[in-house]
């Protein structure tokens, strides 16, 4: 991704090409960023006012969502990468599957992310 | 969800965003060649066209009699070339010249319907075939064809080999569904007022009869999780049957016409009916609920005086990711529907269309006319959001009631029961 080289004061601003994505129980993921603003809430979490008084601006914390279901984070990433593989490509859409034994929690999720 | 007109794209905020939207480009038609001599009592209409469910074959009814395999993407010379230059449509027509792996199969009689089998049964059915020799070999892909004097013919897909007839119909079979989990049950729906269920593990043996409609039954459909059938009639009702014990749980009214054409969503939570009423009505199949109705109105009504609505339904279906539906109606119209949403996304001028469905992995729609041709249409290139995904996963085994007694906010409710979007 190339934009503009500004920086705003110690952050790495608009450049990064990872985020991190900090779960309430203080788990990591990262995440390239092109993916994870596929989430409308991770896309207002990371470019609102507020990310500038962060230490990192390419932090996302998640106080409400712990991971103690780590396959439905592995799910959300897989789906970041699904959908930036297919928007705007005139390939055919292969399926997402998504197992049913998440499928309620993945829900919450999405819902929470807005994806 | 908005409908930008200028642009043509839609903006998701709601279940699934299409990737682009724009009115459904004419990919190509198919004509029927017509052998030298035929004969002209016989119909020629294309009554009905379908995909084989992993997508490899399509067959359509090309009137008089014959049904027409051909394997799925369809050759080179059948496609316009630059067809990825979607800002113009092309039509490139051309005879049914043949290639070898075609199929034409002389069923003797008008075809009404048609049905493929899920591919292919497991593999001790064929150690079991291959015991008894004298057993069709029904252990692959199968295609059935309903007819007009209410026979029932099964044929082989790979080599076109009749491989039963099924009698028991005293009219003509308008329509054949099979069950999507391969167990090769089949229904059919008949001008006799009934429907059958057939077991091609058992030499085709007529295994149910289902009475209780008053008037031509038009078409059946198996709810992909394969608990419940749908039939519908002339007498304006539809009814749900369970297709466990073979017997009726409800009946849905509501259209003021002839009932002609009905689908099950992919998740089986939802059921949508065409009538000639002008109206497609989308239910809880569980709960026996309206939940909308599509009008099929006039496309600019102030340039109409006539206050003639020819708009009969004809045919409607659900997309395969569940979010969009086709129909094909009386008024020289194809249209596209996005679930939510109160009128058509798009539209596209077909004449005397009689049947629609759409390719099993998405992006082409096939439809049939009454002079026996075919034409086969892009369709919006859906990209689900996970919401959806989510929501379909979920209704492919649980029941409204099932999720309405789940511990979840109600709004998760409503928009997992498709109350919302």
């Amino acid at each position: 991704m190339d934009g503009e080289k500004k920086t705003y004061g110690g952050c790495e601003g608009p450049d990064a090409l990872y985020v991190k994505l900090i779960l309430s129980d203080g788990h990591e993921f990262i995440v390239k960023k092109e993916r994870a603003l596929t989430s409308g809430t991770i896309k207002a979490m990371l470019s609102g006012p507020g990310q500038f008084a962060e230490k990192e601006a390419d932090e996302v914390h998640f106080r409400e969502i712990p991971s103690h279901v780590p396959s439905k984070v592995y799910a959300l990433c897989m789906y970041f990468m699904y959908k930036v593989r297919y928007t705007n490509s005139s390939t055919e859409i292969p399926e997402f599957p998504v197992a049913p034994e998440i499928a309620l929690e993945l829900l919450m999720a999405a819902n929470f992310l807005d994806c | 969800m908005q409908v930008d007109r200028e642009s043509r794209f839609l903006r998701g905020t709601g279940t699934g965003e299409a990737v682009a939207v724009e009115e459904p480009l004419l990919l190509a038609e198919l004509k029927p060649g017509r052998p030298h001599q035929f004969d002209w009592k016989s119909s020629c209409e294309t009554w009905s066209v379908a995909f084989s469910p992993d997508g490899s074959w399509f067959a359509w009814s090309q009137g008089h009699c014959i049904v027409k395999l051909i394997p799925w993407p369809l050759e080179e010379q059948f496609i316009p070339k630059g067809f990825e230059a979607k800002s113009r449509s092309s039509k490139n027509e051309t005879k049914g010249r043949g290639s070898p792996k075609e199929k034409t199969l002389d069923c003797g009689q008008i075809v009404w319907g048609l049905a493929f089998s899920p591919w292919p049964s497991p593999p001790s059915r064929k150690l079991w075939a291959r015991h008894h020799p004298q057993v069709p070999d029904v252990s692959c892909l199968v295609l059935a064809t309903g007819l007009n004097d209410g026979q029932i013919k099964i044929w082989e897909v790979q080599t076109g080999l009749l491989l039963l007839n099924l009698s028991g119909h005293q009219d003509v079979v308008r329509d054949l569904s099979f069950t999507p989990s391969g167990s090769l049950i089949l229904v059919s729906a008949s001008r006799d007022k009934t429907l059958r269920i057939w077991d091609l593990n058992k030499h085709g043996k007529q295994i149910q009869v289902l009475s209780g409609h008053l008037q031509w039954v038009y078409c059946c459909s198996i709810s992909p999780d394969c608990s419940m059938l749908c039939s519908a009639a002339g007498e304006k009702s539809v009814f749900l049957w369970s297709m466990r014990s073979y017997t009726l749980i409800r009946k849905l009214e509501g259209h003021q016409s002839s009932v002609v054409s009905c689908d099950f969503s992919p998740d089986s939570a939802l059921l949508v009916t065409a009538s000639y009423d002008t109206n497609v009505i989308m239910w809880d199949p569980y709960t026996g609920e309206r939940l909308r109705s599509l009008h099929h109105t006039q496309v600019d009504p102030a340039m109409d005086d006539s206050d003639v609505h020819i708009s009969s339904l004809r045919s409607v279906c659900f997309s395969p990711e569940g979010l969009y539906l086709a129909t094909v109606a009386d008024d020289r119209l194809l249209r596209i529907w996005a679930l939510e949403l109160k009128t058509p996304i798009a539209f596209a001028p077909m004449t005397n269309g009689l049947c629609c469905t759409f390719f099993p992995h998405g992006g082409v729609i096939a439809t049939g006319t009454r002079d026996g041709h075919v034409q086969f249409w892009t369709a919006p290139r859906v990209l689900s959001s996970l919401k959806h995904l989510c929501r379909k996963a979920l209704r492919s085994f649980l029941t409204t009631y099932q999720v309405l007694a789940l511990p979840i906010p109600k709004k998760m409710k409503e928009f997992l029961t498709y109350r919302t979007f």
